[in-house]
């Protein structure tokens, strides 16, 4: 500020700045009005959707507990020695013992026979959800009692109903309660043999617990809820696999069963980030033009003396005052709609959404409200200390080289640092936070330089030969007080983000629903011999289920690749052959063609075994990848005592989400059909009656056969992933319509840029629906310019989150692009006019004077 | 690649259960291949037919399995026999069955039958077993009449309640005698239920424990081969 001459030192009088603050708004408080509601539609929509998402996040977090059914689980296969029953004993609020073990019960009622998981329990687990039976105080009752839960398949199987009675080791059991659904029955154990709770008390008496028996001891811990988990975890985790127990959190049981809370999580965290930015477009944009309107003021006042810097605060003070209202109530407004907006749509709603108020994200919307409108509010601001008053006058503040003040840099850098530091807020990342930032930043440089191209190719392909209204129409896009630059940038970026947010909520659906078992299978039966495998599939198609998969598998084991043993890559460290690809032991199959979850990646898919010498294979690309194998490799397999020399024909990537088999390694028919093999069938049973009905057929006519039910699994897990899928539905819907929200608002600014010159064509007789088209041209070019360069960003945007952040193959729905394309330029076109209407409706005398 | 995925059950799930446990490993090692290839005519074969125990599950080398321990036992007596293992993890004695065409293509003068702990585990009724293991000599006795017979015998863990682990144990003293054949009543001796012994499953013997298995069925064995 040294370069202002100062013409007579004068105390800087605080209050009278605040006086000039509030008289200069004065002025016009309609406009004001405008400005301050999209302040406040942008604020509202960052603290609705934040507030959605702690809200939601916790819900699916505290469903997600009863995947474990405690915060802690301890687990060994030997009773904890010495060393560490301490630890055990000393950790934890509330501690439950359960010993498991598979036995078989036997049933006296029908004389039935069956291998279960016996579950011996003591203590309250589970503290998350509840043993869900028939009836329901059994899941309590039965622990003080010489009783025992048996699982809803198992029961109907036997025939076995509440006050039978079934027998465990030595001991016989009344049977409490029909088990219906159980925390912590997720894993894959859990569908081999149906479970029977008793009470721990009663083991000994059972006999089964003895030298050599195989039971697994687990512990579970309800913590304190200021006990850190990771920290506990990490600290005791040690010692723990010293003693050869594996400990188990919410956290790592929700890593393991799927890809889904992870996903739910990045995507939370992007709805946060683009409710962040929606709240920047939305402050920005009106700010942004606030102040230029300012201009013309500011300079009459440094005329009459005021200094620059006095002029530079008062209007600070202003943007601090209108940031704080508008954040307010914005963030009012937000929490008001999170609370509300669940209560109306509660017969809609599958899941109860709590409505806690999040001051977290109210604090942060109003924070960011006002940080934004001071920092956007500076830009425009800190170039007036520079202009002389004659200057400002001539409003040609277009014009002055901003380029060389460094002050506007720091602004810059301001805004950066700013956005980097709230988008770590949402992401938890400072490199994510910073590689976000960096796309937004390439976004908006991309939104800038089509305006820019759009502007400098109007200039030049105008040609006076074109109708009056189209060359106005589309002069108004480069003459001075042009309004592209901010309108496409902002009405761009917001098409950017809904766009991106329904290119992933569509691929994230794609991938819940393939996770989710629908009509997928959800029982397998194997070791079916090749002698009963016709008869098993009859046996299927006469209980009405359908026969899904079956395959023959065949056990083979690589002893060569291209020549090399585990011999020599042992002694020759520089091939780069992992042992393992050796020491593993491959199940293969063999067919004609690709199933519907494969996709070829390279090199050619042969379906039948010629006559050449070596069988074309096709391997997954995660052992391609990890083997280093790849086309053209030559590979010898031990196929049990026979060994057979193969190429790789092709490389084929895998879906291993869905719940059926798949290969690393497959074979061509003709080659393996005589070797020693099973098969594996796949089958979907609609209930647990049918499931019973159907395992009893089987093992009476196949005792052979080995059946997984994994009905129970699935119901919880379904469960889960309904909700997670309905999230991210919901999530994406909201943000989407406040995005909508924001658009509008930001358009809506631009009102009283055109006043002026619209009221000016009326005045010198332009017609209404001259006015009105030179309008409509403007901003429809403006609204379909800048929704294309949106959705091209958002494809570009969304690739690159499912490709790196979300880790799922991309791909795009042309149709919903499209429809959004044609709504936000109709939109756009829509708002324009409506901006204009009191000037297309009124006479121009009229708006001159009111104005 | 390790993580257990409930999404993702694959064929991961047929290894698991075959195993038993809860590991998301895959299980060992499908081997019949003969560990010496420098064979003179005069040298017979001898062929161990089994599931994991035999195959050497979880073994950084499957020649640490106890047939391995057999034939360093066969080379330092100088007896002209040459071991195949013939063991694949997870196999129960209905896959066995169907197996046993395949592996009969070659000249077998000894045959050792270990099979029917994955039957146990899975509580297939012992009668199944019983009848499955008789079809598997009888296709050997068929094929090969004066190959000598030897049967290792298994017993299921106490938990499994002891009415089934009595009719298992059962099966096989009762198939060894219809059979004449060498009979080693329980294969895991000094081994089965000794933590130390056993890989974390508490079903699979380490490198350690193999080799007091390998050792037990060498002093049985010894007698069939010197005769």
């Amino acid at each position: 500020m040294e370069n202002t001459p100062l013409i007579t030192k004068r105390k800087l009088s605080v209050r009278w700045l605040f006086d000039m603050a509030r008289r200069d708004s004065r002025k016009n408080r309609s406009r004001l009005l405008l400005f301050i509601s999209a302040i406040i539609f942008g604020i509202a929509a960052l603290v609705a959707i934040y507030s959605f998402r702690y809200n939601l996040q916790k819900d699916v977090d505290s469903q997600a507990a009863t995947l474990i059914g405690a915060d802690l689980m301890v687990q060994g296969s030997h009773p904890p020695d010495a060393s560490i029953k301490p630890l055990l004993d000393s950790l934890g609020g509330s501690k439950s013992e359960e010993r498991s073990f598979p036995s078989m019960v036997y049933f006296p009622v029908s004389k039935g026979t069956r291998l279960v998981q016996v579950r011996a329990l003591k203590g309250q687990y589970p503290y998350y959800g509840s043993l869900e039976t028939e009836p329901v105080q059994a899941g309590q009752s039965f622990r003080s009692r010489k009783a025992a839960l048996v699982d809803k398949v198992l029961a109907l199987q036997f025939n076995v109903h509440v006050n039978d009675s079934v027998k465990v080791g030595e001991v016989t059991f009344l049977v409490a309660g029909i088990l219906d659904k159980a925390p912590g029955q997720t894993g894959i154990s859990s569908g081999v043999a149906p479970v029977v709770y008793i009470p721990l008390q009663y083991l000994e008496q059972t006999g089964l617990q003895k030298k050599g028996s195989r039971i697994n001891y687990s512990y579970y811990y309800k913590l304190d809820k200021s006990v850190n988990v990771l920290k506990l975890v990490k600290s005791i985790e040690p010692k723990l696999d010293k003693a050869e127990m594996n400990i188990e959190t919410i956290e790592s049981r929700k890593e393991s069963t799927g890809r889904s809370f992870g996903d739910l999580t990045r995507f939370l965290s992007l709805v946060g980030f683009i409710a962040l930015l929606l709240g920047c477009v939305g402050v920005a944009s009106a700010i942004h033009i606030y102040i230029r309107e300012k201009i013309a003021s500011i300079a009459i006042m440094r005329c009459l003396g005021v200094k620059a810097s006095e002029a530079f605060l008062i209007y600070l003070i202003q943007i601090i005052g209108i940031g704080i209202i508008g954040s307010v109530i914005g963030a009012a407004l937000g929490t008001v709609i999170q609370n509300v907006l669940p209560m109306v749509m509660k017969d809609f709603l599958p899941l109860m959404i709590s409505t806690d108020i999040s001051w977290l994200a109210i604090g942060q919307g109003v924070l960011l409200g006002i940080i934004i409108s001071v920092l956007f509010a500076l830009l425009p601001l800190i170039s007036i200390r520079n202009i002389s008053p004659l200057n400002t006058l001539r409003i040609n503040y277009d014009e002055v080289n901003l380029v060389r003040d460094p002050l506007r840099w720091l602004v810059y850098l301001l805004i950066i640092g700013f956005i980097i530091t709230f988008t770590y807020f949402q992401l938890d990342s400072w490199m994510a936070s910073v590689f976000f930032t960096i796309g937004i930043a390439i976004a908006f440089l991309i939104l800038a330089f089509t305006a820019w191209l759009l502007m400098r190719l109007m200039r030049a392909f105008i040609k006076s030969t074109w109708g009056y209204l189209f060359r106005q129409g589309f002069a108004n896009l480069y003459r001075p007080n042009n309004q592209t630059i901010i309108l496409i940038t902002s009405i761009g970026l917001s098409t950017a983000f809904i766009c991106t947010l329904f290119f992933i909520q569509n691929i994230l659906m794609a991938q819940v629903k393939l996770s989710s078992s629908g009509n997928q299978s959800n029982m397998i039966l194997f070791d079916i011999q090749t002698s009963q495998q016709k008869g098993l599939a009859e046996l299927t198609k006469q209980q009405h289920l359908p026969v899904i998969q079956q395959v023959p598998i065949v056990a083979v084991r690589l002893i060569k690749i291209n020549g090399k043993t585990e011999a020599d890559v042992k002694k020759d460290t520089s091939i780069k052959i992992p042992v393992r690809a050796f020491t593993w032991e491959y199940r293969v199959t063999y067919r004609d063609s690709l199933s519907a979850t494969e996709k070829l990646l390279k090199g050619n898919w042969v379906g039948k075994a010629g006559d050449a010498k070596e069988i074309p294979v096709s391997i997954e690309d995660n052992f391609s990848r990890r083997n280093n194998v790849h086309v053209g490799d030559h590979l010898v397999f031990n196929v049990q005592g026979v060994q057979m020399p193969a190429i790789v024909s092709s490389v084929r990537q895998v879906n291993w989400n869905k719940i059926q088999t798949n290969f690393q390694i497959v074979f061509p028919t003709g080659v393996l059909e005589d070797a020693p093999q099973f098969h594996v069938l796949l089958t979907h049973v609609p209930s647990a009656k049918v499931s019973a009905r159907y395992q009893q057929a089987v093992v009476r006519q196949f005792p052979n056969v080995s059946i997984i039910d994994l009905g129970l699994v699935l119901n919880v897990i379904d469960g889960l992933l309904d909700k997670i899928g309905y999230v991210i539905r919901f999530m994406s819907a909201f943000s989407i319509i406040t995005g909508v929200v924001v658009l509008i608002a930001s358009v809506r600014i631009s009102k009283y840029q055109r006043i002026q010159e619209s009221v000016l064509l009326r005045t010198l007789g332009a017609s209404r629906k001259q006015i009105f088209t030179i309008t409509a041209l403007e901003y429809l070019f403006l609204g379909m310019l800048s929704a294309l360069t949106g959705i091209v960003i958002a494809a570009g945007g969304s690739w690159l989150l499912a490709r790196f952040s979300f880790e799922i193959p991309f791909n795009i729905d042309v149709l919903p692009a499209i429809v959004l394309f044609v709504i936000i330029s109709v939109l756009t076109v829509v708002i324009g006019l409506l901006n204009s209407r009191g000037v297309l409706n009124r006479p121009p005398l009229e708006i001159l004077r009111g104005n | 690649m390790h993580k257990l995925k409930i999404s993702s059950i694959t064929l991961l799930i047929l290894v698991l259960a075959a195993c038993g446990g809860k590991k998301t490993q895959p299980a060992g090692d499908t081997t019949a291949n003969t560990t010496k290839t420098d064979s003179n005519t005069t040298e017979k074969t001898i062929l161990f037919f089994g599931d994991s125990l035999t195959a050497g599950y979880g073994l950084d080398d499957p020649s640490q399995a106890y047939p391995g321990v057999v034939q360093n036992k066969i080379d330092s007596a100088k007896l002209p026999y040459k071991m195949v293992n013939a063991g694949v993890s997870g196999e129960t004695t209905a896959g066995g069955k169907a197996r046993i065409g395949w592996i009969l293509r070659q000249k077998i003068d000894v045959f050792v039958l270990e099979l029917g702990a994955n039957d146990g585990l899975r509580g297939i009724p012992a009668t199944e077993t019983a009848k499955n293991l008789q079809d598997i000599v009888d296709a050997v006795k068929a094929k090969y009449p004066n190959a000598k017979l030897v049967l290792l015998g298994m017993q299921v863990p106490p938990n499994m309640g002891a009415t089934y682990a009595n009719s298992f144990k059962d099966v096989f003293p009762q198939l060894a005698s219809k059979n004449n054949m060498t009979f080693m009543p329980f294969l895991l001796k000094d081994v089965g239920g000794v933590p130390k012994l056993n890989q974390k499953d508490g079903i699979h013997p380490t490198a350690g424990g193999a080799r007091i298995v390998g050792n037990n069925v060498w002093r049985v064995l010894r007698e069939v081969l010197v005769k």
